[in-house]
């Protein structure tokens, strides 16, 4: 067999994988679909109540895919993933046989992906149901969607390979890591409401730029050019965060490689 | 003819400890070979350099004549581990795990089928088909997980105390299978606690101390390095008679903690021993032929 087809049988068994696990864990996978569907119903009910916000819910809903559905869905997931391949021994298992690390990195990134389309497709269904619209180019939508994945999985191997030792630890760090940014990140309030200092540090938080990239297209249907700076931040944090998630993960192989 | 495995001479330090000092080992086709010795005398280390889980320091590893070092992650292949532990994935059935293993080897649709249901069969996995491994007991996921090892058809299997995990029972079903393996031409680097699991299964022994062979050989090659055909073991308040009177029949002693054994030159029944003993304290004794434990203790030292 050549190693293209190799890697190309590889990446599909570790993403073949993971989906099925995801599936077989009925309680994982509930909590998956309920916690954001409950986000976007409880916004909807809000902004139904009071009509003058009513054009608030446009944003809400681009906000709560990628702010918190995506973001534990796919940051959270891909931690524990490395986690559990960590605590099972499956990580040592994994390095005996012929597993390219790209066709691994890969698996988990296909898997991830298929899993935040199913989290699209689940909540914008919701929210268009309660009344919310999609303005702009569902392209660019897209692109924005993709760079956000890939960053929030390369986040996801970055803090696995480096600090999630145990799947008990990792909703603890994604509790403490994730709630602080997606607050700053402007997921449950607009940044204007926040005093100045916080919508200053708000600034460096990538999950702003995220929401703020996709509520641009889907909420206001803006193009290409006015989101030119979002753009620039947003693929230049997935690249910054792939980097920073393959070091780390061969920084973990090395490691398991040792002990 | 080239050897499945051949060790030559390595060196392996974990900072100031010099872990492997002159390791050398060679494991021919359809050999099973066993690594015996004290905990933290590198036996897992030699078998981690073996299936590149460790770089050595010095010295050379060859597989299937080939130099390790010079062999891609793709020579993973030409070997299987199977470890104490089984790393298995638990939501998925015993069949989901051995396709995913043979996925991350390259087994084509069809062979891949086969092979999967082959080992299903010969490991008798069928009954817990539709059984999550994670709900497996433990021995039949150590079961499982030596079928995974197997999954590629290695040249060479290697075996880090597969059986210290489980009961006794499981145990000795292992220890059929691994029997069956030998029957059928596996080649088979083993490292174990149970000297009678070594003497069971492997055809050569090498025991090993402070990260070298210090001796190495068949089964009958290492019972034949003690000095005696039989061992008598006595427990006694006065050690100093029992030595005094052994000189006295010129059998050779030894002592291992509270221990005394009498290395016998003939087969003596119990009643002979009884009688040569006669008149020194001896408040328990038994005798047995010589066991891979004798020479254990006669080449190493200490247990294993």
């Amino acid at each position: 067999m050549q190693s293209s087809q190799l890697f190309l049988l590889q990446t599909r068994a570790v993403a073949q994988r993971l989906l099925l696990e995801q599936w077989r864990q009925k309680r994982g996978l509930i909590f998956w679909a309920v916690f954001p569907s409950t986000m976007m119903l409880l916004f909807g009910l809000v902004y139904a109540h009071n009509a003058s916000m009513r054009a608030g819910l446009d944003a809400a809903a681009a906000g709560i895919l990628v702010g918190a559905a995506l973001f534990f869905s796919c940051l959270g997931g891909t931690v524990a993933v490395i986690a559990a391949e960590r605590e099972r021994g499956t990580l040592h298992r994994l390095l005996t046989t012929p597993l390219h690390p790209a066709a691994y990195f890969l698996g988990v990134v296909i898997a991830q992906l298929l899993l935040a389309l199913m989290q699209v497709v689940m909540l914008y269904s919701i929210a268009l149901l309660i009344g919310a619209q999609y303005h702009g180019s569902v392209f660019l939508g897209g692109v924005i969607l993709l760079l956000s994945v890939f960053s929030y999985v390369g986040m996801g191997f970055f803090l696995g390979a480096r600090f999630a030792r145990r799947s008990e630890e990792v909703v603890v760090a994604l509790s403490a890591i994730g709630v602080p940014l997606l607050v700053l990140g402007g997921t449950f309030f607009p940044l204007e409401i926040m005093p100045q200092g916080m919508q200053n540090l708000a600034q460096i938080n990538p999950m702003l730029h995220m929401n703020q990239a996709f509520k641009g297209v889907a909420a206001y249907g803006m193009g290409l050019h006015e989101l030119r700076f979002e753009l620039a931040f947003l693929v230049a944090f997935c690249g910054l965060s792939l980097a920073l998630g393959v070091q780390s993960y061969r920084h973990l192989l090395d490691g398991n490689k040792s002990q | 003819m080239t050897a499945v495995l051949e060790i030559q001479d390595i060196h392996k330090w974990f900072g100031s400890h010099h872990v492997l000092d002159g390791f050398s080992l060679r494991v021919e086709q359809g050999e099973v070979v066993g690594l015996l010795g004290p905990n933290g005398c590198g036996k897992s280390t030699v078998l981690k350099i073996v299936c590149k889980l460790l770089s050595l320091d010095a010295g050379e590893v060859l597989l299937m004549g080939q130099p390790l070092s010079e062999l891609s992650y793709r020579a993973r292949g030409l070997v299987g581990l199977c470890t104490q532990h089984s790393s298995l994935y638990p939501d998925l059935l015993p069949a989901e795990n051995l396709h995913f293993f043979a996925r991350l080897y390259g087994l084509s649709d069809q062979d891949r089928q086969h092979r999967v249901e082959e080992l299903m069969n010969r490991f008798e996995l069928e009954n817990f088909a539709n059984t999550r491994v994670g709900q497996l007991s433990g021995g039949w996921q150590q079961r499982l997980h030596l079928a995974v090892s197997l999954i590629h058809r290695p040249k060479l299997l290697v075996l880090d105390e597969p059986t210290s995990a489980v009961d006794l029972e499981a145990r000795m079903d292992l220890w059929r299978l691994i029997e069956g393996l030998r029957d059928s031409g596996t080649t088979i680097l083993l490292t174990s606690h149970h000297l009678a699991e070594a003497e069971r299964l492997c055809s050569r022994v090498a025991l090993m101390r402070s990260g070298k062979v210090l001796a190495a050989g068949s089964i009958t090659e290492l019972l034949a390095r003690v000095p005696g055909q039989a061992v008598a073991k006595v427990q006694s308040a006065d050690h100093e008679a029992i030595l005094q009177r052994a000189l006295d029949l010129g059998w050779q002693v030894r002592q291992h903690a509270d221990q005394i054994r009498l290395l016998l030159p003939f087969t003596f029944n119990l009643r002979e021993i009884v009688d040569a003993l006669d008149g020194t304290q001896v408040s328990a004794v038994s005798v047995h032929p010589v066991t891979l434990e004798d020479a254990y203790l006669e080449l190493v030292g200490g247990s294993p």
